[in-house]
């Protein structure tokens, strides 16, 4: 272990993050999106009973401070592989949420050694189609409640609804949008070198999208599936670009069977061939 | 004082149902919008303009924005360019490129190289850190946008001064191997800079740099509050007295025989505040890096809270501000000393009360023009303003500004 952890706070590589905590067994990391985790997030208590997860708040995200220099997404990767090194035990299965699918991504092509498996939900990070055809929302371009609208199967029922909300949680809010634009402004959330790269990755891979994702479709989902040799893909209904939010239950059980299955079993399922 | 007189040849003519129906006369109205016929026939006004203008006594300026109803001029440079031929006797300040913005800040400097040659030495550098819907335009990441500006600026300053071959810059934002311009500036060391900001830290590092700080329609309070805070960094650093030169002021100016044809001709130019400020809230509000995450109650929730409602919050965004002088009315942009408008005698009164409730300040830059103010009606605004104001305040001696 090169880092220190308690149950708020966790030092790694130099840095002081936020960690939201739970559970035990399998050890997960668990790569925050656009927003940080809500500790009240159903899902969490769910995964709790399958795995030990660590959830981070990436630097400049929630209350984890950003060093001066470090403002780039090769620092966001490097900072992941700080992340699995400092995890207790052996192994760490890596799971990665819209931008934080992206960086959990670009680690694993680093074929980090305790990288046991990967879980892709509605990642970003590659360029599928041409160069006049956007992938991914220009989430900075649109009015916020295109993106609130485009997130969820159900805005009405899951987006965050900034007139309830806590000041801290705006607060919050708004830094990580801040620390988001400083990371991926452009390209606007991808690296145009990953794509060719994800042929790298050598650990089963889950690739999991909300059938109803307005930020980036499944079919976008089906082509990064289709560059990464060990990897499956799987849809969850009603559910947009978050299905841990809107299907938990849902997404907790792909989560926790493709961990506990036997590795042959997933090569068996796996579409793509190395 | 100097008197800049500039116009930023805006185009008003898309009809008002379109503008009305659209979330942003900036940044994303279609250009199919704007004729060229008639945008030629506005540049030439214009570069008319600044030609009475030099025959006059008054210095010019022009000033960048981009893709919108409220200025055509994209590029700065190539406008500034052309007066610095056609004009003889006028300083030219180009207010400014848009720094934070360029990705190749040695351009920059051989563009103003070659432009104060052509001029003989009579140009001014403005530099902007921009924002707002400009970052769409550009392409430019609003975070760091500031640490952009300074290391922009500090590129192009070695670049116009380096007289001894190339050098090389490996800076956090830009790098650049092999930095020769040929030719460097007319004017030694290199012209002057100057830059339109009002936040405190910026103006600070105004200060500090002695980079003359022009505060764009911002009010007698707000001018003092940043030229304070240009003048504290100066006494910290240890660095001489502010002076009046160091300071300028832009503000919408219209000369009439009375005061009734000052106003109505001069409120036109309020058209610029009322009908070209509208931008998608993405663009301005929204937009990463503009407000303090500290503001998020305030920019986020659409129904204020009670504690909320009349708190005078000290992090009120440019867009706030921006929403604020869209409603304007003349009389309430005269009385913020945002408009100089009447007969002379008004005007010059107006302008010296501003200094001595805003600090004194060596330059004076017009915005002269603008929506449907006619050319010739703007003709006619610098003549008067030349002839009747300018000189009274080239002899007058406003003190209490200064320290």
């Amino acid at each position: 272990m090169t880092g220190t952890m308690n149950s708020q706070r966790m030092a790694v590589g130099g840095l002081d993050l936020e960690v939201l905590r739970g559970g035990s067994g399998k050890v997960v990391l668990l790569l925050h999106g656009f927003q940080t985790i809500s500790p009240k997030a159903p899902f969490l208590s769910e995964l709790a009973k399958h795995c030990s997860y660590f959830a981070p708040s990436l630097p400049g995200f929630g209350s984890s401070k950003r060093p001066q220099d470090f403002d780039t997404i090769y620092d966001l990767v490097r900072h992941t592989l700080d992340l699995i090194d400092a995890l207790p035990g052996d192994k760490v299965t890596l799971v990665g949420l819209s931008f934080g699918g992206w960086l959990a991504a670009e680690a694993a092509v680093l074929r980090p050694a305790k990288l046991d498996r990967l879980i892709l939900v509605d990642p970003l990070g590659i360029r599928i189609s041409d160069r006049e055809t956007r992938d991914i929302l220009d989430i900075f371009n649109v009015h916020p409640d295109v993106v609130r609208d485009k997130s969820f199967h159900n805005p009405r029922r899951f987006a965050p609804d900034f007139d309830s909300m806590e000041d801290a949680e705006l607060v919050t809010f708004a830094r990580n949008r801040d620390s988001l634009c400083l990371y991926s402004w452009n390209p606007l959330l991808y690296n145009p070198q990953l794509r060719g790269w994800l042929r790298r990755i050598s650990v089963p891979t889950l690739v999991l999208w909300g059938s109803s994702d307005g930020i980036v479709s499944p079919d976008y989902g089906h082509a990064y599936a289709k560059q990464i040799p060990k990897a499956r893909f799987g849809l969850i209904e009603y559910a947009g670009h978050h299905p841990e939010i809107e299907q938990p239950a849902e997404f907790v059980t792909r989560v926790a069977g493709f961990m506990s299955g036997p590795e042959g079993n997933l090569l068996l399922t796996g579409e793509q061939a190395p | 004082m100097r008197a800049f007189y500039g116009c930023e040849v805006t185009y008003p003519f898309v009809p008002q149902d379109v503008l009305d129906s659209v979330d942003s006369v900036r940044a994303s109205l279609p250009n199919k919008y704007c004729d060229p016929k008639i945008a030629a026939d506005l540049y030439h006004e214009t570069l008319d303009e600044y030609l009475v203008a030099d025959d006059v006594g008054l210095n010019v300026m022009a000033t960048e924005h981009h893709a919108g109803i409220n200025s055509l001029i994209g590029s700065n440079a190539t406008f500034v360019g052309i007066i610095a031929r056609q004009t003889r006797k006028a300083r030219i300040l180009s207010l400014g490129t848009l720094i934070s913005l360029r990705k190749d800040p040695v351009r920059i400097a051989e563009e103003y190289a070659m432009i104060d040659v052509v001029s003989r030495g009579r140009l001014e550098i403005g530099l902007v850190k921009s924002g707002g819907s400009e970052m769409a335009s550009n392409n430019g990441n609003p975070m760091q946008n500031e640490d952009r500006m300074w290391e922009g600026i500090d590129l192009i300053s070695k670049a116009l001064t380096h007289r001894e071959g190339p050098f090389s810059w490996e800076g956090k934002h830009f790098t650049h191997r092999h930095v020769n311009i040929w030719p460097g500036p007319y004017q030694q060391p290199m012209p002057r800079l100057w830059a339109a900001t009002g936040d405190p830290r910026s103006t600070a590092e105004c200060g500090r740099r002695g980079i003359i700080n022009t505060l764009v329609l911002r009010g007698p309070e707000g001018t003092r509050k940043a030229w304070e805070s240009y003048k504290q960094a100066r006494r910290e650093a240890g660095l001489p007295p502010a002076t009046r030169d160091m300071f300028a002021y832009a503000a919408m100016v219209y000369v009439g025989d009375t005061d009734e044809e000052g106003m109505r001709i001069g409120s036109k130019i309020l058209w610029f505040l009322n009908t070209s400020l509208k931008t998608a809230p993405q663009m301005s509000r929204f937009l990463p890096g503009t407000a303090p995450p500290d503001a998020a109650p305030q920019i986020y929730r659409n129904k204020p809270r009670p504690a909320e409602i009349g708190s005078t919050v000290a992090t009120k965004s440019a867009s706030q501000n921006a929403a604020a002088l869209m409603s304007i009315t003349a009389e309430q942009a005269v009385a913020q000393g945002i408009l100089f408008a009447g007969n002379p005698d008004t005007v010059y009164r107006q302008i010296i009360n501003f200094q001595r409730a805003a600090g004194d300040f060596g330059h004076l830059n017009i915005i002269g023009r603008s929506g449907f103010l006619t050319h010739k009606e703007a003709v006619r605004g610098i003549k008067m303003f030349a002839r009747e104001v300018l000189p009274r305040l080239e002899e007058s001696k406003v003190h209490g500004g200064l320290e």
